[in-house]
């Protein structure tokens, strides 16, 4: 687990008297840790749920290769509906900090408005409003174009927060030697803005995958929807759902991480070029 | 549909369906604040095996897709003679998520503490619990009114997970889905939800940000 700063300087080393209590307190939450997790397990097992029926077919190649097919659409999904966010908000953005108020202020109110509403409204229109309006699209549109319009906004605000970031002595030194206005943004601030923005946009993804869980309601074939093909062949619902969520939780903790893992690289590299 | 005609129907619904979400915010929010907090006293206590308890609690909740523990929730426990009502399965999903991330923001707050205050506290003789509850979580705190006013507007958009449950009443998504199988709404009866939506989310975020301004120390 990760270390924190307050963690290491709320105490000092105990003395003899605290660390007996310590010793008694971490017994206590042992037993009761071990406690809760034995009526969880009582509770399965009270109810058949730990029933070979429910867990076996996991052992069979096919169930899992019915899962990876459901998250690799998951997957498509996520990143599609990632790489038109990007897309978008970067227009956003680069409307954000045009000289013209009133884009401005039109790429301002687009930002708020898909940062104030729900994924799920966004879904519900391109489901049931864009049919009305005689525009077909398929399943796969009808869930990453709504993951994307739900996601371009704050995408839009991490570009713009990464640019800000960057020094104003490199912007003077750009337009000092000749630097006209976009070749100033392309070749000199944005490349370094990028850099700041990586670990948010991760966490973003993150989002958009979480997001794409909503694909059953326009029955879009992704991991959570194949988990109801698997919970109808096998009659097993509550084995299947603990197995997909676990999926989820460990494929954005992974993400979690290694976004977490660059925000510390680029902190760490940005510390260093400051003292050389 | 015009705009009249529309309001002159469904717009009792859309005043209830708004009070809903209101009020689910509201308790969501309020739940996830004192869960985030007992969690993040828990992260930070000496006891080692809660440590780890809490930060296994973070990780899981913050990484869960709201509609996989939804559907956990409102299918999967029955199996194990858990039964909830909608609305409770719904309130536990938007208690639970959103108290994870209120924990993270609530550490990451503790690490704009000086290291002088702790020291001051210990050589004033406070307790652990004195020292948590008087000098560390109260300036905690007051540092993450932003990053907790944008929890509280992330909560709102979670309570739309209720319109995947049949619940009563509706809130502002599920009402939008009622209106246009019985009626064909169009963009209006969406576009009337989405700017209830934006409108509490620009207030609770004016709010926050007057908030912020008053209690935000300044270091």
């Amino acid at each position: 687990m990760k270390k924190t700063g307050i963690r290491d300087i709320l105490y000092e080393p105990p003395g003899p008297k605290a660390r007996r209590r310590i010793r008694v307190v971490t017994a206590l939450a042992l037993i009761l840790l071990a406690g809760l997790l034995w009526l969880i397990i009582r509770q399965f097992s009270l109810t058949g749920q730990l029933d070979a029926r429910y867990w076996s077919f996991f052992g069979r190649a096919t169930t899992w290769r019915f899962l990876g097919e459901g998250l690799l659409s998951t997957v498509e999904a996520a990143l599609t509906g990632a790489l038109i966010a990007f897309a978008a908000g970067f227009i956003l953005m680069r409307g954000r900090l045009n000289r013209y108020a009133p884009v401005r202020f039109l790429s301002m109110a687009i930002i708020e408005f898909t940062r104030g509403v729900p994924t799920l409204l966004f879904i519900y229109f391109f489901f049931l409003v864009v049919p009305q309006m005689g525009l077909g699209l398929s399943a796969f549109w009808k869930i990453t174009l709504p993951c994307a319009i739900s996601a371009c906004g704050v995408v839009a605000e991490a570009l713009r927060s990464g640019v800000n970031a960057v020094p104003k002595g490199q912007r003077e030194a750009a337009l000092s030697l000749g630097y006209g206005e976009i070749r100033l943004f392309y070749q000199i601030l944005f490349p370094q803005a990028i850099r700041f923005v990586i670990p948010s946009l991760i966490s973003e993804l993150v989002i958009v995958l979480k997001d794409t869980t909503f694909a059953s309601v326009v029955s879009y074939a992704d991991l959570m929807q194949n988990a109801k093909v698997l919970i109808s062949n096998y009659d097993a619902m509550l084995s299947v759902y603990l197995v997909v969520a676990v999926i989820y939780i460990l494929i954005n903790f992974l993400l979690n991480q290694l976004s977490e893992y660059l925000a510390q690289r680029t902190k760490r590299s940005a510390a260093e070029g400051r003292q050389a | 549909m015009s705009l009249s005609v529309l309001l002159s129907k469904y717009g009792s619904l859309y005043l209830q369906a708004m009070l809903t979400t209101w009020r689910l915010t509201a308790i969501s929010f309020a739940g996830a604040m004192v869960i985030g907090l007992v969690i993040t006293v828990i992260r930070v206590c000496p006891i080692v095996p809660l440590r780890y308890f809490g930060d296994i609690y973070v990780q899981i909740f913050r990484n869960i897709p709201g509609a996989a523990m939804l559907i956990l929730l409102v299918y999967a426990l029955p199996y194990l003679n858990m039964n909830f009502s909608y609305e409770a399965c719904v309130l536990i999903s938007t208690i639970m998520i959103p108290s994870a991330f209120c924990s993270e923001h609530l550490m990451s707050g503790m690490n704009t503490i000086p290291v002088g205050q702790i020291e001051a506290a210990r050589a004033l003789g406070f307790s652990f619990l004195q020292m948590i509850f008087r000098i560390v979580i109260p300036q905690a705190l007051r540092s993450c009114v932003l990053p907790l006013t944008n929890l509280l507007v992330a909560t709102m958009l979670t309570t739309s997970l209720a319109s995947q449950v049949p619940m009563r009443p509706r809130e502002l998504t599920a009402i939008v889905s009622y209106i246009n199988t019985r009626d064909v709404g169009g963009v209006l009866a969406f576009a009337i939800s989405a700017v209830l939506y934006c409108l509490t989310a620009l207030v609770l975020g004016q709010l926050g940000g007057w908030i912020d301004r008053r209690v935000r120390i300044l270091r």
